[in-house]
């Protein structure tokens, strides 16, 4: 075909995590001393409102009918741009090139339950209309875009186990393919009882007897080209337990896993203080690394190395480096 | 980067590949009565059901992921393509994802896993040795956007060969919400025909091997050129003029191409009483000065709205209307709306065409928009 020449170029800049938060109301490992408490505490101290609260962070305008996932993943995105309580009047500023990927597996579980069940009892015309937009899945991912105005790319990734670190990958292609400036991922999920129940079907994790229970949470990391801020590494699938040992090393000065990952010996493993957070967990455990490589500890090389997934949907591991590595000791 | 599709299969309510483009160039309306739920309460009526069970009140279980598997198990053997030899990825876009087993799980107590409701089990179970499958659930325009990110994992050496897929089945939500704002039940989905009545849902799969042109060898169904991505940020369920636009242009500017150079539009055209019109207007503005501009047709009257589906089912379909020189006409059609008078809309016969570039529109709820471009050699 003797078409125009093929215009298409690839962003060579490296991916850096600009911003992140952290909303997780009520982990279960509450005051309890674990590695991932310690850990989890030292870098989200803030405590984080329910669902039922979220107008304390983002006003009461536009919150009828918005279902836990949408509120919770509005206060990360709201509390990593560093915002004032209460909804915005404009557009914040860049999100004419802002693209939106949200993970989250369950977000509108419950409504579609809801939504089926009260028709059954009467007929379509039972249900509210203003139910509507959360029958389709990617009613989280839309909700961010419309309240802050990102009309960049929007994307909403539901791939189960791995789906956080799925979302941190297809965010960093969107900037490789020059499809956006800066990218807001946020994982989320809720905890209200079709979630739970649809958690209590999953096998408990190689080495367990009773699965993790699940918990809210959302967290919210912002992706740019060349910024100032820790550099994102490829994310790496890995299907097999054997194939995860590469990206294990060289040693990572943090390593965060996931239930039964692989390899997981000597790493911290978040859920045991949070809860399962399912397909928010990939988004979370890297805003963790952001803040705990952004806190001044000395990390040295090495970095923050994260792991998520399940045995039944496999695992995604990515590398989070400092953005300035340490000099050594006794070096320049 | 260019890609190329090497290999390519379909499943809707007419049945696979060829018999599906056999009813769209004869015209036939696919539709037919609901089955499996109750009618009167959901206040659908119609539906354009994959044909796979048995009477219409056994539902098999688990139907998007069965369908979607065969789709890409079908693709990809077309394409020669050994997931065991080389990095191979799976993206798939879905409406309603398997919802519905979720529904009759927490409803209806049919036994489900968790791990059901997205399609790496699927897939998996078909082709153990991909890399990744991603499940990216982006409503009615989930398969287009799943084609971008396809191109640009490509593009970026992130894999060898990717799989774009789409597959949506009904879910008794959806019809609920669709039945909830009708005034009566949708007698037929008529593209922008004046009186339209709103939409039906259709259901189906669909996929398609790409790979980089360059490694692709020769016979190859199409070229992807681009596809051009946005969000209106406007609102939840109404479309936007401005947010579409921006997908045509985006699209246009990555392909390197003119609207002079498009011949041929496959229209997104739900038969609503938004959509329409405002498709209308972003042709109009998007073509204005191209004259007399590209033939436009849709085919969501023949197959219904396949939701995920529905944009590699459109592009299929554009990439064998270049091929064949026929373009089919918009089933349900006759008289069009006002809004379209300025559009080449082909109505009641197939048209010839010569386009060698084609543009195909979707967008979904939420305003996620997704518009590709597509060239074939002839």
């Amino acid at each position: 075909m003797t078409m125009n020449p093929d215009p298409m170029t690839m962003n060579p800049d490296p991916v850096t995590v600009t911003a992140h938060a952290l909303h997780v109301p009520d982990p279960i490992g509450g005051f309890a001393a674990t590695a991932a408490g310690e850990l989890f505490s030292s870098v989200a101290p803030e405590p984080a409102c329910g669902p039922e609260q979220a107008h304390t962070v983002l006003g009461r305008k536009g919150l009828l009918y918005k279902e836990d996932a949408t509120r919770l993943a509005l206060c990360a995105v709201h509390r990593a741009f560093g915002l004032p309580p209460g909804k915005l009047t404009e557009p914040l500023p860049g999100a004419e090139h802002t693209a939106v990927v949200v993970s989250s597996n369950v977000g509108n579980a419950r409504t579609v339950r809801d939504i089926v069940a009260e028709m059954r009892a009467g007929s379509a015309h039972d249900v509210s209309p203003l139910n509507g937009p959360n029958a389709s899945s990617n009613v989280i991912a839309s909700t961010l875009a419309i309240r802050y105005g990102f009309t960049g790319p929007n994307l909403m990734v539901c791939s189960g186990a791995t789906s956080g670190l799925d979302a941190v990958r297809l965010g960093a292609l969107l900037l490789r393919g020059e499809r956006a400036r800066r990218v807001v991922v946020v994982g989320v999920e809720p905890d209200d009882e079709v979630a739970r129940g649809l958690a209590a079907l999953r096998p408990a994790a190689p080495g367990t007897t009773v699965p993790v229970p699940l918990r809210a949470a959302a967290a919210c990391v912002v992706l740019e080209p060349g910024g100032r801020g820790p550099h994102l590494g490829d994310v790496h699938r890995h299907t097999r337990p054997d194939d995860i040992a590469d990206a294990l090393a060289p040693p990572a000065a943090l390593r965060l896993t996931a239930p039964g990952a692989p390899g997981a010996a000597g790493g911290i493993d978040l859920t045991a203080h949070l809860g399962e957070v399912y397909g928010a967990l990939g988004v979370v455990q890297l805003a963790v690394a952001a803040a705990w490589l952004g806190s001044g500890q000395p990390s040295g090389p090495g970095g923050a190395l994260i792991t998520c997934g399940d045995g039944e949907d496999g695992y995604a591991s990515v590398r989070l480096d400092p953005a300035v590595v340490p000099a050594r000791a006794g070096g320049g | 980067m260019h890609v190329a599709i090497t290999g390519a299969e379909l499943l809707t309510c007419h049945g696979g590949t060829d018999t599906t483009f056999a009813a769209l160039t004869k015209g036939v309306d696919g539709s037919q009565g609901l089955r499996f739920y109750d009618t009167d309460r959901i206040n659908v009526t119609r539906g354009y059901h994959v044909d796979d069970s048995a009477d219409a009140e056994s539902e098999p279980p688990l139907r998007a992921g069965r369908w979607l598997a065969r789709c890409v198990l079908g693709a990809v053997r077309q394409a020669g393509v050994d997931p065991a030899a080389e990095r191979v990825s799976v993206i798939v876009g879905t409406g309603l994802r398997e919802l519905r087993a979720m529904e009759r799980w927490a409803v209806d107590g049919v036994p489900v896993r968790r791990r059901d409701l997205h399609f790496t089990t699927a897939i998996r179970e078909v082709l153990p040795e991909v890399t990744e499958v991603i499940t990216v659930s982006n409503a009615c325009s989930a398969s287009g956007h799943a084609l971008a990110l396809a191109q640009d994992l490509l593009a970026a050496g992130e894999a060898d060969a990717v799989v774009a897929a789409g597959c949506d089945a009904m879910s008794e939500s959806m019809l609920t919400m669709i039945g909830r704002v009708a005034d009566a039940p949708t007698p037929a989905l008529r593209p922008f025909q004046e009186g339209r009545a709103g939409v039906l849902l259709g259901e189906g799969a669909v996929a398609v091997v790409l790979r980089r042109a360059a490694d692709a060898g020769p016979g190859a169904l199409a070229t992807v050129l681009a596809t051009g991505l946005s969000c209106d940020a406007h609102h939840e369920t109404a479309p936007d003029v401005g947010g579409i636009v921006a997908a045509m242009r985006d699209a246009h500017r990555r392909a390197g191409v003119s609207p002079h150079d498009i011949g041929l539009v496959l229209a997104h055209g739900t038969g609503t009483a938004l959509n329409d019109p405002t498709e209308a207007a972003a042709l109009d503005t998007v073509f204005a000065g191209a004259a007399p501009g590209p033939l436009v047709t849709g085919i969501k009257g023949a197959i219904g709205h396949t939701s995920g589906s529905a944009a590699l089912m459109s592009l299929l379909v554009a990439a064998e209307a270049m091929r064949s020189g026929s373009v089919p006409a918009t089933v349900g059609l006759a008289e069009p709306i006002e809004a379209a008078a300025g559009l080449r809309l082909v109505v009641g016969e197939p048209a010839p065409c010569d386009a060698r570039v084609a543009q195909v529109n979707a967008f979904g709820f939420g305003g996620v928009n997704a518009v590709s471009v597509i060239g074939v050699d002839r």
